[in-house]
């Protein structure tokens, strides 16, 4: 078989020469891969594709001359696309010529299923729409590739070598070389973790530090609420066959006889095809297939059955069929990439077949609980030491998102705290939560132990309340929180801060954000210099979101939060808001 | 040897490609030797494959200082 096979920068052609090869062939054909306008449920305006491209050719090519072992073919094209391709422009091209239709086809097919697998080139990643329209000077691979919105803080950059040398590596530019000693992450330029950031910034920070994690496949029980990564498509027509969508008898539609014989009874799960002839009915249950192109089935209630005559009372139009291909037409999409699996659609994939879902991996979480006044919730706490809340809090926040954490309780102790980081398993750890003491003294305690075990500080404090002690904080691909001790502060750090990590690690589609309410019932406050973020419980009156604010006094607080399933977010300097005022909340009652 | 990295492997280590020195060894040693100067590739292991100038390397392949060698993480092309 001839083959051409590149990688090109360049746009592929919209129509291109059949190759000399070709000639005598009985089918050419060709498919051409475009870009779609959204890529995990946002809307983009260009992905960018890289390769290993000396493997990637020759991977085509050994796996086309494969192939051509099972589906004799004249002459193959392919060219992928590298670099950034816009929406509606071809990413891949392959062309293929062959005797006949049959070999041609698949092929081709093969050829597709087969790159997808082996060949090593990558969706690196989406340019947003909004942030090319926003960004004019946006450059493919830059560090503001990704989010549109202009950040504080910037991600850390890779860590150039000295004298990088050029790469042989093909592919995508931004070749970047590192010495070989370790490179890890440097601190983002231009930001000062001793400045206090707002939960905003923090958030965002929180968003671009995390990408969604690598997908795995498994059984669909374990797959709800967590995001969909492939597209899944009907593996064939749904319904697969006309059925009845009543329980009656199938007669000819062109066949205005008010008498019928009934020749046959089709349940459903029953195949029985034949040809209906005038004055013949079937009789059909609900679901079952119909033996012959058009009919219509009389609702048994509109018919009244003598021996193995039918009568028919009451003929109305309707035909009261299900017809193949009406919910779905085989190979088109029935759940999107980035989607939120809940019980219907996992309901939808098992009927598809697809009885294993590529969703984000869970992400691996480690806590730890540091202090010595707090014992464990079964001990009976001795004066000046509390029972251990946090432990509690966390687990039960984490698992609306599938986490199990690993938790441990250490004393207040730097070198407890030091051994624990340097725990091996660390590495592979994607969130490090540590819950401490709400005081100066061991906020810099939890500060100091992430950064002596090689932790990048990138927040410190912030502007908001409560959880102003927070402490973000990143090693390779652990990203570590710093928690307040008390309660209360957990609850909004958790929610606001290690929410927008999971949901980044999950995927667009699990984003939660703050929303319009009103709220119902008057909240009593002084004004303060800082945003305050409130417990609430939100429920519907009268069509409309009504927020109960819950009294609190302290962020150690926990009565409040037994009821909580709301925040408020109250700006800086606001006071008392009277009921019915318009406020912004956040959903704490939510998954992914 | 030369290492190369793709995807999000250069994000995670910051960088698209490592000089490694460790002598002739099989994938265990590479990897030992390779999760020593970037830890965080240790959770993506199970994920990637090896590639050997330019081919995927089978399970009992040998590795030199001369070798080219390629961590594919799971690809997306098409």
């Amino acid at each position: 078989m001839h083959l051409e096979v590149r990688l090109t920068s360049d746009p592929i052609p919209a129509a291109w020469p059949v190759p000399a090869a070709a000639r005598g062939a009985g089918a050419w054909i060709e498919f051409r891969g475009v870009v779609r306008g959204e890529e995990n449920g946002q809307p983009i305006a260009a992905l960018e594709y890289e390769a290993y491209a000396p493997m990637a050719e020759r991977e085509m090519r050994r796996i086309l001359d494969e192939l051509a072992r099972e589906h004799p073919c004249l002459a193959a094209r392919v060219v992928h696309r590298v670099g950034l391709i816009p929406v509606g422009e071809a990413a891949i091209y392959v062309g293929v010529a062959g005797r006949h239709r049959a070999e041609a086809l698949a092929l081709l097919a093969a050829f597709m299923d087969r790159l997808k697998q082996d060949v090593p080139i990558w969706k690196r990643r989406a340019l947003a729409a909004a942030a090319l329209a926003g960004q004019p000077g946006t450059r493919p691979g830059g560090a503001d590739f990704q989010t549109a919105t202009a950040r504080v803080f910037n991600p850390p950059t890779a860590v150039a070598a000295p004298e990088p040398r050029p790469s042989k590596v093909g592919g995508t530019a931004g070749g970047e070389t590192c010495a070989p000693a370790r490179a890890g992450m440097v601190p983002p330029a231009g930001s000062t973790s001793d400045r206090p950031a707002s939960a905003d910034e923090v958030r965002e920070l929180v968003r671009s530090l995390c990408r969604p994690l690598e997908p795995e496949r498994v059984p669909l029980p374990r797959a709800l609420g967590r995001v969909l990564r492939e597209p899944v498509r009907a593996p064939e027509d749904l319904p697969p066959f006309d059925r009845s969508a009543v329980d009656g008898f199938a007669v000819r539609l062109d066949d205005p006889a008010e008498q019928f014989q009934v020749v046959d009874e089709i349940r459903a799960g029953d195949w029985k095809p034949r040809s209906l002839h005038p004055g013949e009915a079937v009789r059909l249950a609900t679901g079952g297939a119909l033996p012959d192109d058009g009919l219509q089935v009389l609702l048994q209630e509109d018919t009244r059955l003598e021996g193995d005559r039918v009568m028919v009372l009451r003929r109305e139009r309707a035909r009261n069929i299900r017809f193949r291909g009406e919910d779905a037409r085989a190979g088109g999409v029935l759940v999107e990439a980035g989607t939120v699996l809940g019980a219907g659609a996992l309901g939808l994939l098992a009927s598809a077949g697809c009885a294993e879902a590529l969703v984000s991996r869970v992400p691996r979480a480690v806590h730890l609980v540091t202090g010595n006044e707090i014992v464990p919730p079964e001990q009976a706490p001795a004066p000046g030491q509390i029972r251990d809340s946090n432990s509690a809090l966390v687990r039960g926040f984490l698992a609306s998102w599938g986490v199990v954490p690993v938790q441990r309780r250490l004393p207040e102790d730097a070198a407890a705290l030091a051994t624990a980081l340097e725990d091996p398993s660390l590495a592979e750890t994607d969130l490090l939560l540590i819950s401490g003491g709400a005081s100066v003294g061991r906020h810099d305690f939890t500060r100091r132990a992430l950064e002596t075990a090689g932790f990048v500080i990138l927040v410190s404090k912030t502007t908001a309340r409560p959880g102003k002690p927070l402490i973000v904080a990143q090693r390779g691909a652990t990203l570590a929180f710093g928690l307040p001790g008390n309660p209360l502060a957990h609850f909004v750090c958790l929610h606001l801060y290690v929410r927008a990590a999971l949901e980044a690690w999950s995927g667009p589609a699990a984003r939660n954000d703050f929303t319009l309410g009103t709220l119902a019932a008057d909240l009593p406050a002084e004004a303060h210099d800082r945003e305050t973020f409130w417990p609430a419980r939100w429920q519907l009156a009268g069509g409309e979101v009504g927020l109960m604010p819950l009294h609190w006094r302290s962020s150690g607080d926990l009565t409040a939060l037994a009821a909580a399933n709301a925040l408020l977010r109250l700006p800086a300097g606001a006071g008392t808001l009277g009921r019915g005022s318009r406020v912004e909340f956040l959903r704490t009652d939510l998954g992914p | 040897m030369r290492i190369l990295f793709f995807a999000h492997l250069r994000d995670v280590t910051g960088c698209a490609e490592l000089e490694l020195a460790c002598g002739e060894t099989d994938a265990d040693g590479l990897w030992r030797q390779l999760l020593v100067a970037h830890p965080e590739l240790a959770r993506f292991r199970g994920s990637v494959r090896l590639a050997k100038n330019a081919e995927y390397a089978p399970p009992d392949a040998r590795f030199g200082d001369a070798d080219e060698v390629a961590l594919i993480p799971p690809v997306s092309g098409g």
